[in-house]
């Protein structure tokens, strides 16, 4: 049983430079050339910045999308469009936008993905609150143990309206990894989450306050420990259990 | 209801559809609503209270369906770290939400008992059972439309295989709402009849509620006479968000993985549980895929006549229903279909039918986005 995960590739998507400076992180705004223009006008922010995280991470690692099975990661999804939709609900006389109910699910981005890049291998999306970027590297643990090979994993979430939990949604953030069984291009490795002595209070005040605005930034401290090159226990969430891994270099 | 209501309804082909009463729509509706009492959240839990939570709560609590005793024991045995609870849904306690809209839009804010992330977000209900019950370990929602369910199966079978969990609550959950209704009706995928799978004159879907509750555990020596998950295959279709690949290739990939998987021929499959949601092209395209896979060599059918289509929940309801066929040696019929349609060339069982040795079947789930499920169960 595989007792060690190899990152091959990591890549930030977040239309906030300032935010990618403050934290000494490299990432891009959304790149559009990525998208097709039929797919770009159906799509939201959050599809097309996961789309730009997930396109960087798989160049990078130098897979082939298209066999490439995905992990999509979200507290939200898309909620800027279920928002849209259910500010038209109170009216009866309201038609909704075929288009826009398909595209409300929480696997929309996990559709695109597979649609774009002609990719029939399986995908799921997952969800977990403050977990997920946890929660997300325990279902590409899971399923890399079942069966040796690699896996994409995506973790983003939007901007959302801020009557709906405040002060979630301030922040849009999304990151992609491509993790490997096999340490060949492994630019470091991490083992198995598990729940953690570390309470919130040990926890760097900068970052856990931007993950409560940007679930998904959950990711930076093992960005940071990658880029750094900086061996040491990550932690993966901001509320307690604090679930955390070792990463080695 | 319960599963006892659920394996009588089956074996009556008995429809459990009604025309909607929980909430007003501006048009027609056969639904599959939930009309039994449900059981209240309890007052620690308050903020996690909403149908989509009161419908788990329900399920668990069924004496007959003994999940939340099978959690308990399981509870002795390996310790609440090492149960996980995966849940899948497609719009969690989105029902709530479309009334806060509604107090939003008249006031400018929401109202004071609004919760987003406890009653609203995917996770929601999969953290309150985890609540409810004292579990500590892993836990997440799984949101891939209507093959949440069935990928929740999945996600609980590959906990336990690598020795991540030692048992896990799967299932599915999912609610009636507004968004959902009026959704595939923008979609005109929506019957003002009950719905009639495989039928030469399907006009669309009831959309259904439910809640399926399945506890999984590692296979050792006091389990073996258990009902037995064996594999699940899973696929993208990579073709459109609302419409299945033309010849179905993807459905038939996951069909094919799944019996890849659990190592078995098309001929050890006993009886297969269609996705069958009676929209004129995902039931013709789903036939074409198992015709492709099974040829005409396997009973089939779709059991949304009788509960309606329960979208997240329906992967492990129909999951259920195949465990259901196989305890009680019976093919389900396909309630509400009169003249199969020509074109479709698998063998579609119309009347429960009582058979004998059935030891192995499979249920189908295809969401949008192309996402892929198909679950195989044994005695």
């Amino acid at each position: 049983m595989i007792k060690q995960l190899y990152i091959k590739s990591a890549a930030v998507c977040c239309p906030d430079s300032d935010l990618l400076q403050s934290f000494n992180l490299q990432g891009s705004d959304v790149d559009k050339s990525l998208i097709p223009a039929g797919v770009r006008r159906r799509t939201s922010m959050t599809t097309r910045m996961a789309i730009t995280a997930a396109t960087h991470a798989c160049s990078q690692a130098g897979v082939d999308a298209q066999s490439l099975a995905s992990v999509f990661a979200s507290l939200g999804g898309e909620m800027q469009v279920t928002d849209a939709l259910c500010r038209l609900l109170p009216d009866d006389n309201e038609l909704l936008s075929p288009t826009q109910f398909h595209n409300s699910v929480h696997n929309t981005t996990a559709g695109y993905w597979g649609i774009l890049n002609k990719c029939q291998a399986p995908t799921t999306a997952i969800a977990a609150a403050d977990d997920t970027f946890a929660m997300g590297l325990i279902e590409v643990w899971a399923q890399l143990r079942q069966e040796r090979g690699e896996r994409l994993l995506v973790c983003y979430d939007e901007l959302w309206p801020q009557y709906l939990a405040p002060p979630i949604g301030q922040t849009a953030f999304a990151c992609a990894f491509v993790f490997s069984t096999e340490p060949e291009q492994s630019k470091g490795a991490i083992t198995m989450p598990q729940i953690s002595p570390q309470s919130e209070q040990d926890l760097q005040a900068e970052w856990l306050k931007l993950t409560e605005s940007a679930p998904a930034a959950a990711v930076i401290p093992l960005l940071l420990a990658l880029q750094d090159k900086q061996p040491g226990l990550v932690p993966l969430n901001i509320t307690e259990p604090i679930w955390a891994c070792q990463f080695d270099v | 209801m319960g599963n006892k209501a659920l394996s009588q309804a089956l074996l009556d082909n008995q429809s459990q559809l009604t025309p909607l009463s929980l909430f007003n729509i501006p048009f027609p509706s056969f639904v599959g609503e939930i009309k039994q009492p449900l059981l209240a959240i309890r007052e620690q839990l308050a903020e996690y209270n909403c149908r989509n939570a009161r419908v788990a709560l329900t399920t668990l609590n069924d004496k007959e369906g003994g999940v939340r005793d099978a959690v308990d024991v399981a509870k002795e045995k390996y310790g609440s770290d090492r149960i996980g609870v995966i849940i899948g849904t497609s719009t969690s306690g989105l029902y709530e939400t479309e009334a806060a809209y509604g107090v939003l839009l008249s006031t400018g804010k929401m109202p004071d008992d609004f919760h987003f992330v406890t009653e609203h977000a995917y996770q929601a209900t999969a953290r309150f059972l985890q609540l409810e019950l004292g579990l500590k370990g892993v836990c997440y929602a799984i949101s891939t439309a209507c093959s949440s369910g069935a990928k929740a199966i999945a996600a609980g079978q590959r906990l336990i295989n690598s020795g991540i969990c030692d048992a896990v609550l799967v299932g599915g959950v999912d609610t009636l709402c507004r968004l959902t209704l009026r959704g595939f009706r923008s979609l005109e995928l929506v019957s003002g009849d009950p719905c009639t799978p495989m039928d030469k004159n399907r006009h669309g879907i009831s959309v259904g509620e439910a809640g399926g509750l399945l506890m999984l555990e590692k296979r050792h020596a006091d389990n073996n006479s258990a009902l037995k998950v064996l594999a699940v295959g899973e696929s993208s279709d990579a073709h459109h968000m609302s419409t299945p690949h033309p010849e179905g290739k993807g459905a038939a990939l996951a069909m094919e993985e799944a019996l890849q998987v659990a190592g078995l021929n098309t001929s050890d499959i006993d009886y297969l549980n269609l996705h069958a949601t009676a929209t004129k092209i995902n039931d013709s395209v789903e036939s074409r895929a198992v015709y492709s896979v099974f040829k005409n060599q396997v009973p089939c059918s779709g059991t949304k006549g009788i509960t309606g289509h329960t979208l997240g929940a329906a992967g492990a309801l129909e999951t259920i229903i195949a465990l259901i066929a196989l305890q009680q040696q019976f093919i389900p019929g396909t309630q509400g279909l009169k003249n199969l349609d020509e074109d479709c060339q698998c063998q579609v069982i119309q009347e429960p039918l009582h058979k004998q040795d059935l030891q192995i079947a499979m249920s189908n789930s295809f969401g949008f986005g192309g996402n892929n499920a198909s679950v195989i169960v044994s005695l």
